[in-house]
């Protein structure tokens, strides 16, 4: 990738663009059902902060949250993969990955208070920034792969950079242990990634 | 007495955290003592309020949506602290540093 020539360096980067582009396109949801997983996220929302459950009370949020879904269908669910039956997906996601996504992250949170407390104690650090290859692309995706990675144990994202259709993060890391990229991105980035390929594009 | 046990262990965390931000030597070291602390005990400090509160179940829900909103946030703005340092001419004091290789 380094040999070819400048020209035909920016004529292959607009085509790899392009080609992403069709087939984030193809892998998009159909509107109703992008309105239905807005208005259910909206409505679940509406019933938390109303902390009601009187029929009034919902059908008045009902209207609004579906009114505020039909305009707003894209906020959300722009980046979802396209797999499976509506209702399956919902399931899935509030039974299996969610409660998946949030053991994770516990155990890792916790990890990473204790091994600060470590580190303020001896100061035994070593820090250094290091650059890592991912293989999400949508913006939804890499949001929340790089605020994991700061809730993991001695990792703080920098930066985001896109080139050539392919995804890297800068990572200050406290304790450097490997300058490899594939071995440092398999130690940083951990399980996290394959549970966020499921589900973002 | 699970209560109990979160809450402490919450306010020991953010202990650790600020004693972090004393101690440790530049700005990106300091951010992960802020971020990774202030979340984690701030998370399990709610948590045991919402074990210790006598309230129905959705108003004690509504700490949920407490908890959601610092997991989300802190992250983010401890990441537009670090690139604003590194933007405004912060140096870090690394042993190695590939994003100025790829930035100069």
């Amino acid at each position: 990738m380094s040999r070819v020539p400048f020209y035909l360096k920016e004529r292959l980067e607009s085509l790899r663009e392009k080609v992403l582009h069709e087939e984030f396109e193809a892998s998009k949801l159909p509107s109703w059902e992008r309105v239905v997983l807005t208005w259910a996220v909206l409505m679940a929302f509406w019933i938390v902060i109303s902390a009601s459950l009187e029929m009034r009370d919902l059908a008045l949020g009902a209207a609004v949250t579906l009114m505020i879904a039909a305009f707003m269908r894209d906020l959300l669910t722009e980046d979802i993969r396209r797999s499976g039956h509506i209702l399956e997906k919902l399931l899935y996601f509030a039974f299996i990955y969610l409660p998946q996504y949030l053991v994770i992250m516990a155990f890792r949170l916790l990890e990473s208070n204790l091994k600060v407390a470590k580190n303020v104690i001896f100061m035994d650090i070593n820090p250094g920034i290091v650059k890592i290859k991912t293989d999400l692309h949508s913006d939804t995706g890499v949001t929340i792969l790089a605020n994991s990675i700061t809730l993991t144990p001695g990792t703080l994202t920098l930066d985001v950079s896109k080139k050539l259709g392919e995804t890297y993060l800068y990572v200050h890391w406290i304790d450097l242990e490997t300058l490899n990229r594939e071995k440092a991105g398999e130690k940083i980035k951990g399980d996290i990634e394959e549970w966020l390929k499921k589900v973002f594009w | 007495m699970l209560e109990v046990l979160l809450l402490l262990f919450g306010e020991a965390v953010m202990v650790f955290g600020a004693l972090g931000i004393l101690r440790f030597p530049d700005v990106y070291t300091r951010l992960h003592a802020a971020s990774k602390c202030d979340t984690g005990g701030a998370m399990s400090i709610i948590l045991s309020l919402i074990l210790m509160m006598d309230a129905p179940a959705l108003v004690r829900a509504k700490f949920l949506v407490l908890a959601f909103l610092i997991a989300m946030i802190n992250p983010m703005v401890s990441h537009a602290i670090a690139r604003g340092a590194y933007r405004y001419g912060v140096k870090p004091e690394v042993v190695v540093d590939m994003y100025a290789w790829d930035n100069p």
